[in-house]
């Protein structure tokens, strides 16, 4: 069970790391998904724009909590 | 031909950090307990492993449209190189501690303390079984669009024995291959694979068709940089 339950956390954990982030990303795509419905392929630059910037959003926000820590 | 390079690259690189991680368990249980019980749980996880990629493989390919399952793929594949390039940031600027192979090894000898002889097997079963998932999840999701699985399995595979031959001679953890920065690559090359897939899946048309995956890592790359950079101003410190 523990051996299951070990499996089902290594899945998971291969896609979440932080919940808020994999939400964002999954609405940054459903996002993209319209604006390209919309606006065609020059959609595209926006979804990896957002992409790119929530990154680094995320990694600095990250910092600033783990220092706060310290 | 351009998808499928990036393909066995993604998969060799993903797969060689996975194999490592195993192999330093395996190696920990072999050098102290003996080899009969590690290798016996190493056998068994790769034949779990075998199955797991052959059924969801041709599970994948064949039953899941095309727009679909590069969509699926795509949105995975950036979760999950997202989440690689995530920590990769935060490893090069100094906030998260590098991963050790030395110190995982001691962890796992440390387990083995006083354990009986099946120990060794389940501890072997296990890590091989749980990090090969990783490799299992980067072969499909890299190879399973594009027609590109057989070189994704055989970049798989490859870093596997590559990894396994080096384990065997030096007969000590692997602890000079540089995880982050291989982390880093293979994180900036599924994002892109995953931007580009996730992309095409909802119909769009890339300009250059596969060169644009060179185009995205060039941006994530630049993006992650930039994040290094932010992190280590002083004014954050």
């Amino acid at each position: 069970m523990n051996f299951l339950r070990a499996a089902v956390r290594q899945v998971v954990g291969l896609f979440v790391g932080d919940w808020l982030q994999s939400i964002v990303i999954v609405v940054i795509l459903a996002a993209g998904w319209f604006a390209f419905s919309k606006l065609g392929t020059p959609a595209v630059v926006l979804l990896v724009l957002l992409l790119a910037g929530q990154m680094v959003w995320f990694a600095r926000a990250e910092a600033r909590r783990s220092r706060k820590l310290v | 031909m351009g998808t499928q390079f990036f393909s066995f690259g993604a998969a060799f690189l993903g797969s060689a950090v996975e194999s490592t991680e195993a192999l330093t368990i395996v190696l920990a249980i072999g050098l102290t307990r003996g080899w009969r019980a590690p290798l016996l749980g190493t056998v068994a996880a790769l034949v779990a492993l075998a199955v797991l990629v052959i059924f969801f493989g041709q599970l994948i390919v064949t039953r899941i449209p095309d727009s679909a399952l590069k969509l699926l793929v795509g949105t995975l594949l950036l979760l999950f190189g997202l989440r690689w390039l995530h920590k990769a940031v935060l490893r090069s600027a100094g906030v998260v501690d590098l991963h050790d192979e030395e110190r995982a090894y001691q962890h796992t000898v440390d387990q083995l303390k006083d354990a009986t002889d099946w120990v060794g097997f389940i501890l072997a079963l296990k890590g091989v079984f749980l990090e090969g998932l990783e490799v299992v999840f980067i072969v499909i999701a890299v190879g399973g669009t594009g027609k590109g699985l057989p070189v994704a399995v055989a970049g798989g595979l490859l870093a596997m024995v590559v990894v396994a031959i080096t384990g065997v001679v030096v007969r000590q953890p692997l602890a000079r291959v540089p995880e982050n920065t291989l982390k880093y690559a293979v994180g900036v090359i599924l994002t892109s694979l995953g931007t580009f897939w996730a992309a095409e899946g909802m119909g769009a048309s890339w300009p250059l068709d596969f060169v644009s995956i060179g185009g995205l890592a060039i941006i994530y790359f630049a993006a992650s940089r930039l994040a290094v950079q932010l992190i280590r101003r002083p004014a954050l410190a």
